[in-house]
């Protein structure tokens, strides 16, 4: 059966969303929303218009078990921290918690994590307290218009003119030189953030236009 | 609800394995996400271990959330619903042979999560769109407030509102029309 075809799909998909859908015709919608961009977007199209429904839902509070219930299944297995935490999150963990063995922790950093427009986690720049790289991972492509490059800028929290950091590419990894070491370039600085500009920006520059991406800039250590 | 805001941002420091964006992101939504699966499931133990499942889940896939699968809190509803229905079914089945299925599944009576006609009417209020959705008959909104609350499948809403299963589907499909023009008429956002 072609579960594509779109008036197929938009059928299975207000039923699965709705949740009329059921046995062994929703496991297999499931499968091919699994697989297809196109029912899984017909699927969320759904779930959008279905969610005003919830809007006069009165809250129940749950058992304080339950938190403890969902702690226990996740962070309280041998290792779990190394086995299933990112270095990041391994590290951040070990600021708060404090009793982390030293090796599972990060070492002194800085650490930006940049959000697109409507708030999703879109990169991440590291870079370690004495350090002269700054490690930049796209956790989704940057949408980068033709004739133009992702600039990265550091903005300090004293509301001082924002600075550049470097070009960074629109996807994968990468590493961008620093002029100087992150402690002297960043410790000023609360956000990262990248627009679009038609060249690389110099010292001096301002951005040309809207942030594309923003989020903090924090000190691990 | 939350702000979408400030659970969005909750939601990506969870993505990287952010503990304390965890629990603040869990005291900010668990009494909304316990409330849905209190309602399909109707039995406070099942639905509690429905929303630990749901929050393990949510842990372990934050990054795979998109605003396009709507509001932080709408993706996270849809991961309690989902598992809320896949148990109930799983439960039915289960217990098939030995129990008069419909005394569970069909049983409508108050509890503390809200009654299916009521918090449908009091949502569409909120959504602006009540006026609309009076087009519809009490059957056709009974039906789409059994399935989308209760996790009904037809055959239990032909049972519930005593009428023959082509109906009963008719009016969902209406139910859901309906649902669709109204919000296009009324230009929400997103939809």
């Amino acid at each position: 059966m072609n579960y594509l075809l779109p008036v197929r799909l938009d059928r299975l998909a207000r039923e699965y969303a709705l949740g009329t859908l059921a046995g062994p015709a929703r496991r297999r919608f499931e499968r091919v929303v699994r697989s297809s961009a196109a029912a899984s977007m017909a699927v969320d199209v759904w779930r959008r218009r279905l969610s005003v429904l919830d809007l006069a839902a009165a809250p129940v509070q749950p058992p304080e078990s339950t938190w403890q219930g969902i702690e226990r299944r996740l962070f309280s297995g041998p290792n779990q921290s190394a086995s299933t935490a990112t270095p990041i999150g391994g590290a951040l963990q070990a600021l708060r918690v404090g009793m982390e063995p030293r090796f599972d922790a990060l070492p002194a950093s800085y650490v930006g994590v940049l959000l697109d427009p409507v708030g999703k986690a879109a990169l991440v720049a590291s870079s370690r307290r004495q350090g002269r790289q700054l490690t930049v991972k796209l956790l989704q492509p940057l949408n980068v218009p033709a004739g133009h490059v992702a600039q990265m800028w550091a903005l300090p929290k004293d509301g001082a003119a924002p600075f550049p950091v470097g070009v960074i590419p629109a996807q994968g990894t990468s590493r961008l030189a620093l002029p100087d070491t992150s402690e002297k370039l960043f410790f000023n600085v609360s956000r990262l953030a990248v627009s679009f500009e038609k060249a690389p920006s110099n010292a001096g520059d301002a951005p040309a236009g809207a942030y594309a991406l923003i989020g903090n800039c924090v000190k691990v250590w | 609800m939350p702000a979408t805001e400030s659970l969005a941002e909750l939601l990506a420091r969870v993505a990287l394995r952010d503990r304390r964006a965890f629990e603040g992101l869990y005291r900010a939504t668990s009494a909304h996400l316990f409330s849905v699966s209190l309602r399909i499931l109707r039995n406070e133990g099942r639905a509690d271990e429905v929303l630990q499942e749901s929050y393990v889940s949510i842990w372990h896939h934050a990054a795979g959330y998109h605003a396009a699968a709507g509001t932080p809190m709408t993706w996270m509803i849809n991961i309690v619903r989902n598992k809320s229905i896949d148990l109930l079914r799983a439960r039915r089945t289960e217990v098939a042979s030995t129990t008069e299925i419909g005394d569970e599944a069909l049983n409508v009576a108050a509890d503390s999560a809200g009654e299916p006609q009521q918090l449908l009417d009091d949502s569409l209020i909120k959504a602006k769109i009540a006026e609309c959705m009076r087009t519809l008959s009490s059957q056709q909104r009974q039906a789409l407030a059994l399935a989308y609350y209760r996790g009904m499948v037809h055959t239990d809403i032909a049972s519930a509102l005593n009428a023959p299963l082509g109906t009963a589907k008719g009016w969902v499909r209406r139910g859901l029309d309906q649902l669709k023009s109204c919000l296009e008429a009324a230009g929400v956002s997103g939809v």
